[in-house]
């Protein structure tokens, strides 16, 4: 039977080496897991719960399991110093091979940076974002803490085969970014859980003009859609990422044709206009000029989500030769050490600090509260992850998610514009 | 700590909306502690909530509860919520519940028969919430029997220690028993 590229994917991983189609249950075969060790529930902490009273007994492949300190690199507290401290000696007594541990940035960068995942690939991170490995080709999803647990001891997991939604996005890729714009406005459109518990393929005339950078914006944020999947077919820009990475060998996944989908979705691009999502939910979505002139203290951009070089080549193209506009705060966090390097060799750190920019260290913090908090009543405009209430420190606060463009625009102006009334020639 | 799927459950319904996100569930970055967070779960969507929850009360949401983070959802244990009756639960959170044996069900129709206030009997095993002072009820969707393997060993955490220690046989590995 014609599979979806979920249905390959997990029948490829199927330990009992069947087919599987949409609906079905199995215990699938993993061959990567992204493991952050610590946050919010230690690893350490849910071992002893389950009994083992030395903790964690064994990892079942230690060539598999990548852990990263990424959410609290540089510790900004005594807590976290000795929460790391416990993940140091932890991964030496596991014989973990894979370990970033000096270095500040967001694991799903970092995966991607250093070749860790590879197309056809099912791999599993306990952190929502880890769909965003969808973007090389990659069957990638996030599981809770307790899945990492059973992951890490068998190198297994049970899943229920997702559904299929194809979302053909058609169009001419402009100037600048989309990416968040396109993702806003599917919530919007069609509600912000219309692929809960989906898997979607991203296809159409828009897809091999969409830089990598920009399929990991897509990916990562299909966990704000509610998909468990969210994947890209890999073509040349894939190869050429991959490989550049990588010398491990992969095998493509790819739908059949005549795969079933439970939905088809279309966007017009070339009439898409620049989107916003209004606090405090991601689907709260409208086009930005029905919230033209809403006056902003904090301007935002970087996470897992939006903290690419693609982001920051764009707020730095609208900030050069510009000052930030009195009063508000551009925070800019480079995803990972390698996209900060990028940004530093094309020269873009000096035009945004020259512009008034505060350059973040790379990391998960500037889409938390951890750096740079809201206070009662002010505004933030991101580029991050999500705008839910508090998601930066005040209940008061009100959060608006855009593109970077549309992040930069505001930090100029300090008000949310449309971008095109201050990038000419768009 | 264990749920027995069997066990019916009835209890004073907190009610709440679409897409209550896990942030608001567990707001742990500004909350760190157990002792805080149980001060502050769900308090932007109901400041009541934290000082006003019972031990026995349930939830009952709307779509897409616990949307956002992989946050689990173990503080709404710990202030005492006995079960989550949802339209839909977001993947991660659904998964969360189950790897931790927290009673979760989806009932499609469950607004529209819940009273913020009254009094929800919840009978898995039958498969439908029943509102008591109505009669209405929704319809429970079936776990698989994998997922019923999970809950009746009390969570995955358990359930991988059983298999753990199955695996390396009964002489077992003393130093990690």
């Amino acid at each position: 039977m014609a599979q979806t590229m979920a249905e390959k994917l997990l029948s490829q991983h199927n330990l009992a080496g069947e087919a599987v189609s949409a609906g079905d249950f199995l215990e699938a075969r993993i061959d990567g897991a992204m493991c952050h060790y610590h946050a919010a529930e230690p690893m350490h902490d849910l071992a002893l719960e389950a009994g083992f009273k030395d903790g964690l007994p064994r990892v079942w492949d230690p060539e598999r399991v990548y852990v990263l300190l990424d959410h609290h690199q540089p510790t900004l507290s005594q807590k976290l110093a000795d929460e790391n401290a416990l993940v140091r000696r932890e991964v030496e007594r596991l014989g973990i091979r894979c370990f970033h541990d000096s270095e500040p940035g967001i694991a799903h960068q970092m995966m991607l940076d250093y070749g860790l995942v590879r197309p056809g690939e099912l791999v599993v991170g306990n952190d929502s974002h880890t769909l965003g490995y969808g973007s090389v080709n990659a069957g990638a999803t996030g599981i809770t803490r307790a899945d990492m647990l059973y992951v890490l001891l068998f190198g297994e997991l049970w899943f229920q085969v997702p559904h299929s939604v194809r979302v053909t996005l058609d169009g001419r890729q402009p100037d600048y970014p989309v990416a968040k714009d396109i993702v806003l406005h599917l919530a919007g459109e069609h509600g912000e859980d219309f692929a809960q518990n989906m898997s979607i393929e991203y296809t159409g005339s828009l897809v091999p003009q969409l830089s990598i950078d920009s399929r990991m914006c897509l990916s990562t944020h299909g966990v704000e859609l509610g998909a468990k999947f969210a994947m890209f077919d890999a073509d040349q820009k894939t190869h050429d990422f991959v490989k550049a990475r990588t010398a491990t060998p992969y095998a493509l996944l790819q739908a059949d044709q005549g795969a079933r989908y439970a939905k088809e979705i279309r966007v017009d691009i070339d009439r898409m206009p620049f989107m916003v999502a209004r606090p405090h939910q991601f689907g709260n979505v409208a086009p930005v000029d029905e919230v033209r002139g809403v006056r902003v203290n904090q301007a935002q951009i970087g996470s897992c989500a939006n903290g690419r070089f693609e982001d920051i080549e764009i707020a730095s193209r609208v900030l050069k030769g510009n000052k930030v506009a009195k009063g508000v705060r551009f925070l800019i966090s480079p995803a990972s050490q390698q996209v900060y390097l990028q940004c530093l060799k094309a020269g873009l750190v000096e035009t945004l600090i020259e512009a008034g920019a505060q350059v973040i260290t790379p990391g998960c913090g500037i889409c938390q509260p951890r750096v740079g908090f809201l206070s009662d009543g002010e505004v933030c405009i991101t580029s991050t992850t999500r705008n839910f209430r508090g998601r930066k420190g005040s209940n008061r606060a009100e959060i608006y998610l855009g593109g970077p463009l549309t992040v930069a625009a505001a930090a100029l102006t300090g008000e949310i514009v449309n971008p095109r009334e201050v990038l000419h020639g768009l | 700590m264990g749920f027995d799927l069997n066990r019916v459950i009835r209890g004073r319904v907190w009610k709440f909306g679409d897409s209550v996100e896990s942030d608001a569930i567990n707001p742990y970055y500004r909350y760190p502690t157990m002792e805080e967070l149980k001060q502050h779960t769900m308090e932007v969507y109901r400041p009541e909530f934290p000082r006003e929850v019972r031990p026995g009360d349930v939830l009952v949401a709307g779509r897409n509860f616990g949307c956002g983070s992989s946050r689990p959802g173990l503080v709404l244990r710990e202030v005492g919520i006995a079960a989550i009756v949802a339209e839909s639960v977001s993947r991660l959170f659904l998964r969360n519940s189950i790897s931790r044996a927290i009673p979760i069900f989806v009932a499609p129709g469950i607004s529209g028969i819940a009273e913020d206030g009254g009094t929800l009997e919840i009978d898995y095993p039958r498969g439908f919430v029943t509102n008591t002072r109505s009669g209405a009820q929704a319809g429970i969707s079936r776990y698989p029997a994998a997922i019923e393997r999970i809950y009746a060993c009390g969570g995955l955490l358990q359930f991988a220690r059983e298999r753990y220690l199955r695996e390396q046989g009964s002489g077992g590995n003393g130093t990690t028993a």
